[in-house]
């Protein structure tokens, strides 16, 4: 069913499906992360939260996988019906598109404030944001593979700037900004996984990645793949964050991991500043993140009302871009994020057990092996 | 026809590349000035604007503080003709000024900012401040955490830039008198001396400020005495961790003392008087240092632990005294003497004199103790006061230069 919708012949290897998952979690939220960590662990222990929480997401990404190799082929707007009956489902899928589509309106958001802010001041944000929704239409349009293939760019370049761009602040790094460590025992750091767990929306892509999975078995591995990397990367930033500005200096920043790239300049080398390129690699990564969210979203539909694809994706991007629109400022914009990255720590995280669970006692699907 | 409209598309399409060269909101760089150097002093309204005033060209405020921009490079001939005018101390009258100061009063900082695109036809960007420079007089009166407000909230200012205090006027630091030179960039350059003096404190930068501001510690900024636009680096002046405001200085001998303790020496010279009256130079290769917290029954104590490395490079002994490992020995207690005066000086000034601990003290006991610390914390400048503080200094001189005899 989903090829009469898709086009024939879709699918992804399993580092693709990895790669989607990592090119999806990281987004908006690395430019923003040290500091609603700080602000809620309020000790240097920030980056413990980090790895907890990290380990957390992995927990729910195994079993929101473990769920979709029950049923191989098919998304979860497919195989929701055969658990739980037509009309749970069709709330559930609705749950779920929305989500897609708040998600991919807040990246839009933040991408146009910030860019408002530190790269384009002065052009009007639909300047900014449209021609951006346009590319990611003529990717989407493409089909998952060749999402797939792009990331497949994208990834290696943001990784090895994002990780040279941080090496070079080690120039004002002090490892005594980072102790001591558990120096107020555990309740610090728990209070961060709260926070934490936002930014590690990403991984419930494979819904929809498993289906077109060649091998759907390996899909395991590619969640725990793509969710690890992020976990890394995350820890790297906060650490050198907190390492370069001090617990104190984080919380007041908005934009920390930005501001610590503007708080050296290097000479000698190609460039003096590099917050520049830190921007470009996440506005990467923010387009990653919209258009694998604009793709679910779209495919929901159709699956769903069994309609076009192509369809879809036309009409959704005027609606994301109104949804982007109805924040009033920065603080709204960060509430929207976080409402919706909230509402998947229960729509990702806990519906899928009890689908897992459901779908076990019903009989329901094939076992995995 | 369906030819016609597809070769059509095609070409509009081939044009809207044109509009698509990313350039929409663009600025000329000859068409802005650039800062590089802000200078925040205590209000002294200029001769301009008391004349602009009696012309009725005055806004509603209060005369807080004066700000001065330092602009490169200066537009030629009508930066001459504006210093002239405003008659101020901008260094000798050489046409060769590669700057241009301009000032203003008022009482908020980006209200005086914004003043100058009525004065100026090139508007300001700060993308490239590279100095700030507040007046110890101004740093008297109001709290840091007020004169740098909007600077730590303003988008331009790059959180590299760096701070610096002004024992006398800042539009003096950010004067000079030599031709061709930019002040700011003068003292951005001093700070990377680092390896050659150790009276010379760790650059602080608008993010630095800004955390230590928010931890609520005491703390240290680099101190520039000026006369007649040229400029010197010298000692510190110390900030109330409470209060954010200054309240006295350290000399370039207590910054010398600080470095021991701190351990953060990059280089730097130790001069001493040997048993003989003659004068003897040590030059500090490494240290290091090492500040231990010590809690017994609830009191506090710390000990310092500081070793150097290092060579005797100067000995003004006549007849000349060859240096020996006797020799050699001796001297190292000399130069261990010496340190331990820099070292007492700055314990005394920090603990008896203006109750700060603008040593790291705090940070160390934070991370063996933070229970204690948290505690503590409050009234911490207060309680270190109170603290017995012991340390040893080991310096140890590893060669004796090229020359020997």
């Amino acid at each position: 069913m989903s090829s009469s919708n898709t086009g024939p012949k879709e699918n992804i290897s399993t580092s693709q499906a990895a790669v989607m998952v990592i090119n999806y979690m990281l987004g908006a939220g690395i430019l923003t992360l040290p500091r609603t960590t700080a602000e809620a662990v309020r000790t240097p222990d920030a980056w413990i939260s980090i790895i907890v929480s990290g380990l957390i997401v992995l927990a729910a990404g195994w079993i929101l996988v473990s769920l979709c190799k029950r049923f191989q082929g098919k998304t979860w707007f497919q195989f929701v019906p055969e658990i739980t009956g037509k009309w749970i489902a069709f709330l559930l899928s609705l749950l779920v598109i929305g989500y897609f589509m708040i998600i991919a309106a807040s990246e839009i958001r933040i991408l146009a404030e910030v860019t408002g802010l530190f790269l384009l001041e002065g052009t009007p944000i639909w300047a900014i944001v449209l021609p951006f929704m346009w590319i990611g239409l003529y990717l989407t349009l493409g089909g998952i593979n060749c999402i797939a293939r792009l990331y497949e760019i994208i990834l290696p370049i943001t990784l090895v700037f994002l990780v040279l761009a941080l090496l070079l602040s080690s120039k004002i790094f002090d490892a005594d900004n980072l102790k001591p460590v558990l120096g107020s025992g555990i309740m610090p750091v728990l209070r961060g996984i709260k926070p934490t767990l936002l930014s590690f929306t990403g991984y419930e892509i494979m819904l929809v990645a498993t289906a077109f999975m060649k091998f759907p078995k390996k899909a395991t591995r590619a969640v725990i793949t793509g969710i690890s990397v992020p976990v890394v990367i995350y820890t790297f930033t906060v650490v050198m964050v907190i390492g370069g500005m001090s617990i104190n200096g984080v919380e007041k920043r908005t934009w920390p991991t930005l501001d610590l790239m503007r708080s050296f300049e290097v000479q000698g080398l190609l460039f003096e500043r590099f917050e520049s390129l830190l921007l470009v690699i996440w506005i990467m990564q923010i387009f990653s993140t919209f258009t694998v969210t604009l793709y679910a979203a779209s495919l929901g539909w159709s699956q769903i009302l069994n309609r076009k694809f192509r369809t879809f994706v036309f009409a959704l991007l005027p609606v994301m871009f109104l949804i982007a629109m109805i924040p009033k400022d920065v603080t709204e914009a960060f509430k929207l994020g976080d409402t919706v990255g909230y509402a998947s720590v229960f729509l990702f995280g806990v519906i899928p057990l009890i689908l897992l669970l459901v779908s076990l006692v019903r009989k329901k699907g094939a076992k995995p092996n | 026809m369906n030819r016609l409209i597809r070769q059509s598309l095609r070409i509009i399409a081939a044009m809207l590349l044109v509009l698509n060269t990313g350039c929409w909101s663009s600025q000329e760089i000859e068409d802005l000035s650039i800062v590089v150097g802000l200078g925040l002093d205590v209000a002294n309204e200029s001769k301009f604007e008391r004349d602009i005033a009696k012309q009725g060209g005055a806004y509603p405020k209060r005369n807080v503080l004066t700000a001065t921009v330092q602009i490169v490079p200066p537009i030629s001939g009508r930066g001459q003709r504006q210093g002239q005018g405003q008659g101020q101390s901008q260094g000798g009258s050489s046409g060769g000024k590669a700057y241009l100061n301009e000032k203003l009063t008022g009482d908020s900082i980006f209200q005086i900012y914004r003043q100058f695109s009525v004065r100026r036809d090139r508007p300001l960007v700060g993308h490239h401040l590279k100095v700030i420079v507040v007046a110890s007089d101004l740093a008297k009166q109001y709290s840091l955490e007020q004169i740098f407000d909007f600077i730590l909230r303003d988008n331009d200012i790059r959180p590299s830039c760096l701070v610096v205090v002004s024992h006398r006027d800042a539009i003096e630091a950010l004067s000079s008198s030599e031709p061709g030179e930019i002040p700011a960039f003068y003292l951005t350059g001093l700070v990377n001396n680092r390896y050659r003096s150790n009276k010379i404190l760790p650059p602080v930068t608008l993010i630095k400020l800004d955390s230590t501001m928010q931890s609520g510690t005491s703390f240290l900024l680099q101190n520039v005495v000026t006369y007649n636009g040229e400029h010197k680096f010298s000692g510190a002046a110390i900030f109330k961790g409470s209060s954010k405001k200054w309240i006295g200085e350290l000399t370039q001998f207590d910054v010398e003392g600080l470095s021991w303790i701190r351990g953060d020496i990059h280089g730097g010279v130790l001069k001493a008087y040997a048993p003989g009256g003659y004068t003897v130079t040590y030059e500090m290769r490494d240290s290091s240092s090492k500040i231990i917290p010590k809690v017994k029954d609830g009191e506090i104590s710390f000990h310092i632990k500081m070793k150097s490395e290092g060579r005797l490079i100067e000995d003004w002994s006549f007849p000349e005294i060859p240096s020996t490992e006797g020799y050699l020995k001796e001297m190292e207690k000399v130069f261990e003497k010496q340190a331990s005066k820099q070292i007492d000086q700055v314990l005394h000034k920090m603990q008896h004199v203006y109750h700060v601990d603008v040593g790291g003290f705090d940070k160390e006991l934070q991370i063996k103790h933070p229970k204690l610390w948290k505690k503590i914390k409050d009234q911490w400048d207060d309680t270190f006061s109170r603290i017995p503080i012991t340390y040893e200094i080991d310096i140890k001189i590893t060669d004796a230069g090229s020359s020997t005899d």
